[in-house]
């Protein structure tokens, strides 16, 4: 499975996070996004006209959205990550894989922005972005409520890795996380996960690993 | 924020939003705090500020009883004191390496910082429940507005609603914003709670549309 | 002279770097240089030309990759590093990042080592292996510049083609205000030293625009690949450098503690006073 992957770009990392999360190896083909805007070079364009990345390329499979590339990851791989059988939760991923467009074109508009120096109206990018936030905080405490931890469900499902990327990066954008106590639990709780990786801009929880030992030398 | 002649406290945050072993960044009126839980449960609150290099100590991590700077990894006891420099891990810091440290209260599910030496123990929630905690970008008198009812001298004000009794504890933050938090009386089931968070959601829409309409007057 | 003058006296001679030369264009790129407008653009025969808002024309050098400009009248030519002129070299653009902190900080941030294994976890330290050995730094006066050598530290991938951890060691070089040379272990080449650079546009006192710079002796490694590993530890500093309290670089000695592990920031920081070179920087505690 060939991804053509920019190591900053959050939609790149869904992808690479949800391989790691369910164990498949993803064969990477770096992009020169920035500088070079090698995604909208005459090849990449033949791969996916629209001219951004990711694309995933398994077989005569060609995928050019991050929400069906976790769907295929997982569908191939770990179908736990997939809506269960309730009505419900099946319509709450599909809820949340949605509204992640919006995380991306808010969140991610404010950080190409701040960051890479895209054109954009920032003002508004961030007004959006708190909006989309502070949306995803409702959500993430009614789904305390009804005792669960996810978006979706009581575990994580492609939903939260289709929103997770662009949440945690937004203070890339100039837009804090500080007044999002439930963001917070429910990035703590993503992060924690067996096989979590990171990208640039979030760091490891050194508190997962045990302090190394002091050594009893005195100066 | 609740004075006496000796110092103030404010809710800072709930309970439930600070697990053991964790950091979050809170605000009082002299300014941003790291508020911490060791992983044996002992709450500690610090400036937000490592002394080396400036790093926020609220981007940190806790390890046993002590937080840690993200940068260098500079680690601080909960009496503000340096515990550890990793880049010298042979060195016992000296004493005068600390992080200023403030008086923290927990009762009731929230969480209470002390500036100053009150003289008093925060006040408690008669019988309600912390909910949730959300920020708002308005001051205390647009909120009043939109709940159609006066804050008490605790920062207390009811709100009824469909969702039954609503009680908001706010507290003052930086600029016009101002930390609400939810509480619930006590046994509220599961479509009642979730019902009283979409009205305060509402009622923060109405209060930041309050604020703007009076700041462009 | 308001405080903004007096603050850019000093630093308004030097030349700081304002665009990629492999990025010019006819049409120009806004831009801005301590606080004053500038547009970076080609002219018909394909030179660099930087102007300023009040249509002076500025000076310019291109070098290193990059368009060199200057809002006063530079007394010294743009700092030398002979490894560009080095055949075998490969010379990686690695492109802007914008930071919201002072450009001192950003200077700084790459000066300093212990910080590795606990925001380039994995890649450039990893604990255990946190300690700082001595290491030796003066203010060569001869060419005016801060140097650091046998910086020793433990990394476990010490660049794209290192396998494993090694004993990286590292030179560092302070040549201007807001620029940094990083001469570092090559594993491929024992002999010489791959360099790393930091370039760094004042854009305003507590804003900056970062153009990493290298010139490796790597034939391996796709170009793509070394521009992603620069730029990922890059990043990975930006969060840090936008979370530093307060945004200027504080230059009053009783604000920040440094360790022997800090003596390169420490002699940055006394060569940037020696100089008046404040612009970034906080001189009293506030």
């Amino acid at each position: 499975m060939k991804l053509y992957d920019y190591i900053l770009s959050p939609s790149c990392y869904k992808v690479r996070l949800m391989a790691s999360l369910t164990g498949v190896t993803l064969d990477l083909r770096p992009v020169d996004f920035h500088p070079g805007a090698e995604h909208r070079s005459a090849a990449m364009l033949a791969l996916n006209p629209a001219g951004c990345i990711p694309i995933l390329e398994d077989g005569d499979l060609l995928l050019t959205e991050s929400a069906a590339m976790l769907a295929y990851l997982a569908a191939k791989a770990a179908p736990a990550w997939l809506a269960g059988e309730k009505p419900e939760e099946a319509a709450r991923v599909q809820q949340w894989l949605a509204f992640s467009s919006r995380l991306t074109a808010s969140l991610g508009g404010a950080r190409l922005h701040e960051m890479l120096l895209r054109p954009g109206d920032i003002a508004v990018l961030q007004r959006q972005g708190i909006a989309a936030l502070r949306e995803l905080e409702a959500g993430l405490v009614e789904q305390g409520v009804r005792g669960m931890r996810f978006l979706a469900s009581e575990r994580p499902t492609i939903a939260d890795i289709a929103c997770f990327p662009y949440v945690a990066l937004a203070p890339d954008g100039g837009v804090a996380l500080d007044p999002y106590p439930a963001i917070r639990l429910w990035s703590r709780a993503l992060r924690s996960l067996d096989g979590f990786i990171e990208m640039p801009g979030i760091h490891r929880l050194h508190e997962l690993k045990p302090e190394p030992p002091i050594p009893t030398v005195e100066v | 924020m609740l004075s006496d002649t000796t110092g103030s406290w404010t809710p800072v945050a709930l309970s439930q939003d600070l697990p053991a072993g964790t950091v979050i960044p809170a605000y009082i009126v002299s300014g941003s705090i790291a508020l911490w839980r060791s992983d044996s449960g002992r709450i500690a609150a610090s400036a937000d500020r490592c002394p080396h290099r400036g790093m926020r100590l609220s981007h940190g991590f806790v390890r046993g009883e002590a937080i840690s700077c993200i940068y260098h990894g500079w680690s601080y006891a909960q009496s503000g004191h340096c515990l550890r420099i990793p880049a010298h891990p042979g060195l016992k810091p000296p004493e005068t390496i600390r992080v200023a440290t403030y008086v923290v209260e927990e009762a009731d599910g929230v969480i209470w910082v002390a500036a100053g030496a009150p003289g008093s123990m925060p006040p408690g929630l008669d019988g309600f429940v912390p909910f949730r905690s959300l920020t708002v970008h308005a001051a205390r008198a647009a909120i009043e507005d939109a709940a159609g009812a006066t804050a008490g001298p605790e920062g207390l004000v009811d709100i009824t609603s469909g969702a039954g009794n609503i009680r908001l504890l706010l507290s003052a933050q930086d600029g016009d914003r101002t930390l609400v938090h939810v509480l619930l009386v006590g046994e509220a089931d599961a479509a009642t709670r979730i019902s009283a968070s979409r009205t305060v959601e509402s009622l923060r829409r109405t209060a930041e549309d309050r604020q703007e309409k009076a700041a462009a007057q | 002279m308001t405080d903004q003058a007096m603050t850019m006296q000093a630093m308004i001679d030097e030349w700081y770097p304002v665009g990629l030369l492999s990025q010019l264009q006819p049409g120009g790129r806004k831009t801005a240089l301590m606080g004053a407008p500038i547009e970076v653009a080609c002219d018909a025969e394909g030179h660099a030309r930087v102007t300023a808002a009040d249509g002076r024309v500025l000076p310019v050098r291109a070098r290193y990759g990059h368009v060199w400009s200057s809002l006063g009248a530079p007394q010294k030519e743009l700092f030398p590093i002979p490894e560009a002129d080095q055949p075998g070299r490969r010379f990686v653009d690695v492109g802007v990042v914008r930071v919201r902190c002072s450009p001192l900080r950003t200077v700084e941030n790459f000066l300093d080592i212990a910080h590795f294994p606990f925001v380039h976890t994995d890649i450039l330290g990893a604990e255990p292996h946190t300690e700082v050995q001595n290491y030796k730094v003066e203010i060569r006066e001869d060419v005016d510049e801060v140097w650091a050598t046998q910086v020793k530290f433990y990394q476990p991938q010490a660049s794209k083609s290192a396998s494993g951890g090694i004993t990286t060691e590292y030179m560092y070089r302070v040549p201007a205000p807001t620029c940094s040379v990083l001469y570092k272990t090559c594993p491929p080449r024992p002999d010489e030293w791959d360099v790393i650079t930091l370039f760094v546009q004042p854009l305003s006192e507590d804003l900056c625009d970062v153009w990493p710079w290298m010139a490796l002796f790597d034939d391996e490694t796709s170009m793509t690949d070394l521009i992603h590993f620069q730029q990922t530890i890059f990043l990975q500093d930006r969060s840090i450098l936008e979370n530093q309290i307060p945004r200027r670089l504080p230059l009053d000695p009783g604000m920040e503690i440094p360790t022997r592990a800090d003596l390169t920031s420490i002699a940055y920081r006394r060569w940037l006073k020696r100089h008046d070179y404040t612009y970034g920087a906080q001189l009293v505690a506030q």
